[in-house]
């Protein structure tokens, strides 16, 4: 199937009156995912959004439930959000976050509902990337400019059009719908071309990484590796695999919400035990640790790496802590292995 | 779909100042109905968290024992904000339990076996539910002999008073308790946990060690368990990590690649020994 | 070439420090990953030092990692890294007796907000540095830019690009320039409180409260920040509440208040691009006229809400 340009706009008009819509706006001098209320407010040609798509999913504040409490009992009300949805314009990267997220939020005991709720009621439409950043490294870690991982439907930036690909059931209803037209054989041709065209010129080696980190725990590279970071949660709240939060209560003494925020594996609050003792007590600790979790701790729990490449914490770090050379300089680093 | 955040409104029917420094207060809560009771099923060594609303909430050991049917019991010390708030609330005032969570000591294990349960100051929680449960006379047959040694800074600082009177005269418990400095009155023994635990000496033939306690004193007992020839897969411990969600996902409380509050609080020896020692 | 030179005397001067073992550690900048970034970088040995290097993206504020350090440090700093040097002496955060400042006079660091503005947001692959002027290259497009335009605005703004107070001086000092006018503070200024608060709740709107600015701040260091305490909890913890995300960024700047050497470390920082300095250099502007004083300028001032007279003709000070 295929789709010009100029007729997005109207298709995302039709989509916004049966589901909330969202999209890449431009805020400032960079674009976020917002919902919706015209087509044309959708910015299509933008790379990545500044903030993950998880955010959608995973809002940074979110209310889990109000309560309302007497001597007689409690009236809890959680507003479970399961409104029909649909994301466009999703880069596969971020896609992909939301599989490597579906294992946390559902884990091998619990579910989290609103999480869960929310991604069951969405569909995922993609635009491949046709000139992949220099800062992206998604083929390093499982991905690629084209990958259809997490999506429903993946459109192909032709220059003028987008090729339609449906990827599952949902993406396919949602394109025939629509009434888009079929796609020629030239149409097709300019998409694989486009694709082929498409170079991850970045390459992270993460051969021998996982290895290199189920035995370097106690490795005197941790004590220089995270010196230069600050400590501030920037990486962790642009990363679109980073899942960690807080949860507090909002309230007016019985009657109020509790509430649920993005927090950081960097902050030292965030382990610290009431007792004042801290696990994780200085900035080497916790630097250790989001590079385990992601790299190790990730992979042992559901096989799998928690990265997708995206290239946001390299682009945001107020320092340029770069996990590309932070990566290479672990791999390169000699174990020690009688920690 | 279960939603694992919302907490069961519970009574509390007794605030109980536990300890004579008054830091540790024992909360006694009473299920609504029948349904909630029904709803909250639980093994010993689980915890829950336990929420103030307005305050928020926090994650205690379950002290009370599953064969004791009708409350929950959570001893607290007050450190935080939710617990403060816990130590100043009027009986009679509802507060919302989520749980229970984590998973428990492995008492099916310790079938046919003798059980030696060690604890220190206020870390005495779960290992009297563990207790309680192996004590009741529907189970008191599965298990071998069972020891308990427990210990504080001084007689005041012991929890669980009546018990300890109780399981004192009682047959099928051999209690041994101990204070750090020889007060006027005290019977039970003078010294330090692993020193006493050191001259108790309990088999380890047959045998499991629970050890619950401030960081120092695991330290320093774990080679004496070692010295009795107990084996890190026969020591269990439990461990406090700072938690929120209790249910794995908020990313704060794991140990290496597990998380305390779902795959544990409870592991053995030969568990931990695979995992760095960030707890 | 200006930058190459001064780096390779960064680099020797470092060298030496560290052979005579004058130093136990230098901390400086090392090439980035990034066109035209430098990194922070801790050399401990000769071979460490070589690493070093000189450019328009050294915009790190080095002052933040100085902060009791244990043993003797060197460091590379630019005029506001100094100015948070000496503040930081002031407060007892820094020992000079056992820092070796290596000053290096500055004419500004580029932004790579603007370079990305200036070309559209096309990925910009390499930044070629001619003096006046950078080449920005791309993929298929390369643009002349003048570094002047591309200057940060802390730095266009800056009267203190030379260090005031050094061991050893990188380079010549440059020509002073003249009196900062603060004219896009008066400008705001000038706006009704409703503009006002309207301009703040929009950039404030963004703030997803990672601390960068925060942490990336020399002056904030604080054991416990305000806003992580949790008895009493002084601020919400959410971003979504932008009265949060204003309250925690205002006292944060009254906190540096007399402090600050305006050396927009926190706007750097910011992933968000909130224009935090608007705040930093209200403050900056009002310690200037209310106390003629500016932050970290020498080492004798006291800090200007550190200090006061008895003759203060302040009328809150002498009446009963």
């Amino acid at each position: 199937m295929i789709v010009s340009k100029k007729e997005i706009p109207s298709f995302l008009d039709k989509l916004i009156s049966d589901y909330q819509v969202f999209a890449p706006v431009q805020k400032g001098s960079y674009t976020l995912f917002k919902q919706i209320c015209s087509g044309t407010d959708a910015v299509l040609d933008g790379g990545i959004t500044k903030l993950p798509v998880k955010e959608i999913f995973f809002p940074q504040s979110e209310k889990l439930f109000s309560y309302n409490v007497t001597n007689e009992g409690a009236k809890l009300e959680a507003p479970v959000d399961d409104r029909k949805k649909v994301v466009f314009g999703v880069r596969p990267c971020d896609a992909r976050s939301l599989t490597l997220l579906d294992n946390v939020f559902n884990n091998d005991k619990y579910q989290d509902p609103y999480y869960l709720t929310r991604r069951n009621n969405t569909i995922l439409v993609g635009i491949g990337c046709n000139s992949p950043a220099s800062t992206c490294f998604c083929t390093s870690v499982n991905g690629g400019p084209f990958d259809t991982k997490g999506l429903d439907l993946l459109l192909v930036d032709t220059g003028d059009a987008y090729v339609v690909e449906p990827v599952s059931d949902k993406g396919k209803e949602l394109a025939e719908k629509a009434g888009f037209a079929a796609a020629s054989d030239a149409d097709k041709a300019a998409a694989a071309k486009v694709k082929e065209e498409a170079v991850v010129s970045c390459r992270v080696n993460t051969d021998g990484l996982k290895a290199k980190l189920d035995v370097n725990f106690y490795d005197p590279i941790w004590d220089r590796i995270h010196e230069k970071c600050l400590g501030c949660g920037a990486c962790t709240y642009l990363c679109p695999t980073c899942h960690c939060f807080d949860i507090v209560d909002d309230a007016v003494d019985c009657n109020g919400c509790r509430v649920r925020n993005w927090d950081s594996c960097a902050f030292p609050l965030f382990t610290l035990h009431g007792s004042g003792h801290n696990p994780r007590s200085t900035n080497k600790e916790r630097y250790r640790n989001r590079i385990m979790h992601k790299f190790k701790y990730f992979v042992d729990n559901f096989n799998e790496i928690a990265c997708v490449g995206c290239g946001r914490c390299i682009k945001n770090c107020p320092v340029n802590m770069d996990i590309r050379v932070v990566l290479e300089d672990i791999r390169g680093s000699e174990a020690r292995l009688d920690s | 779909m279960k939603n694992p955040y919302l907490p069961l409104p519970m009574k509390l029917v007794k605030n109980f100042t536990e300890t004579e420094d008054k830091l540790i207060h024992t909360f006694t809560l009473q299920y609504l109905s029948e349904e909630d009771e029904k709803s909250f099923s639980y093994m010993p060594g689980q915890f829950a968290e336990v929420c103030v609303f307005g305050k928020g909430e926090a994650p205690f050991g379950i002290a009370s024992s599953p064969t004791e049917p009708g409350f929950l019991k959570f001893s607290v010390a007050k450190v935080g904000v939710v617990s403060t708030a816990l130590h100043l609330m009027e009986e009679g005032t509802i507060v919302g339990v989520r749980g229970p969570l984590g998973n428990y000591y492995p008492v099916e294990e310790f079938k046919g076996k003798n059980v030696v349960i060690i604890g220190g100051g206020f870390a005495f929680t779960t290992l009297r539910s563990l207790a309680t449960y192996m004590l009741h006379p529907d189970r008191r047959g599965d298990y071998g002999d069972i020891t308990v040694i427990y210990g504080a800074r001084n007689p005041g600082l012991l929890l669980y008073k009546e018990e300890l009177a109780a399981w004192e005269k009682s047959p099928d418990i051999n209690l041994i308790t101990t204070i750090d400095r020889a007060v006027d009155g005290w019977t039970g023994r003078v010294g330090f946990i692993p020193a006493v635990t050191e001259e108790v000496a309990p088999s380890s033939d047959n045998a499991y060690a629970i050890i619950c306690g401030p960081p120092v004193m695991i330290k320093f007992t774990m080679p004496v368990l070692e010295k009795l020839g107990f084996p890190p897969e026969r020591i269990i411990m439990s461990l406090e990590n700072r938690m929120k969600c209790g249910i794995g996902m908020c990313g704060r409380c794991n140990v290496g690649g597990k998380y305390v509050c779902k795959d544990g609080p409870v592991f053995t020896r030969a568990q931990l020994n695979e995992l760095p020692n960030e707890y | 070439m200006r930058m190459q030179k001064l780096a390779a005397q960064i680099k020797d001067a470092a060298k030496k420090l560290l052979e005579e073992k004058k130093v136990d550690l230098v901390v400086g900048f090392a090439e980035g990953s990034l066109p035209l970034r430098g990194t922070p970088l801790f050399a401990r040995t000769p071979e460490e030092a070589d690493k070093l290097t000189w450019n328009r993206g050294c915009e790190n504020n080095l002052a933040n990692y100085l902060r009791k350090r244990e043993g003797k440090v060197a460091v590379v700093a630019k005029g506001c890294d100094v100015r948070s040097i000496v503040a930081l002496v002031k407060e007892n955060q820094i020992n000079r007796d056992n820092l070796y400042i290596i000053g290096v006079p500055c004419s500004g660091m580029i932004d790579r907000k603007k370079v990305n503005q200036l070309v559209g947001g096309k990925d910009v692959l390499e930044i070629e540095d001619n003096g006046d002027t950078v080449v920005i290259k791309g993929k298929d497009f390369s643009e002349t830019a003048r570094v002047a335009d591309l200057l940060h605005n802390s730095c266009q703004d800056c009267r203190y690009g030379n260090p005031v107070v050094y061991d050893e001086l990188i380079g010549e000092l440059l020509p002073e320039k003249g009196e900062d006018d603060f004219a896009e503070i008066k400008e705001f200024e000038a706006k009704t409180a409703a503009e006002r608060r309207a301009y703040l709740a929009e950039e404030f709107s963004k703030c997803i409260r990672c601390y960068a600015c925060r942490n990336a701040c020399p002056m904030c260091y604080c054991e416990e920040c305000f806003v992580d305490c949790s008895t009493p909890q002084w601020i919400g913890k959410s971003a979504a509440d932008i009265q949060d995300n204003i309250l925690f960024q205002a006292v944060r700047v009254f906190h540096s208040a007399g402090r600050c050497a305006d050396c927009g470390a926190c706007e750097r920082a910011c992933p968000m691009g909130i224009n935090l300095r608007l705040l930093t250099r209200k403050l900056v502007k009002d310690v200037k006229e209310l106390f003629n004083a500016e932050a970290g300028v020498n080492m004798e001032d006291k800090a200007a809400l550190a200090t006061f007279t008895a003759d203060d003709p302040e009328p809150f000070l002498v009446k009963e």
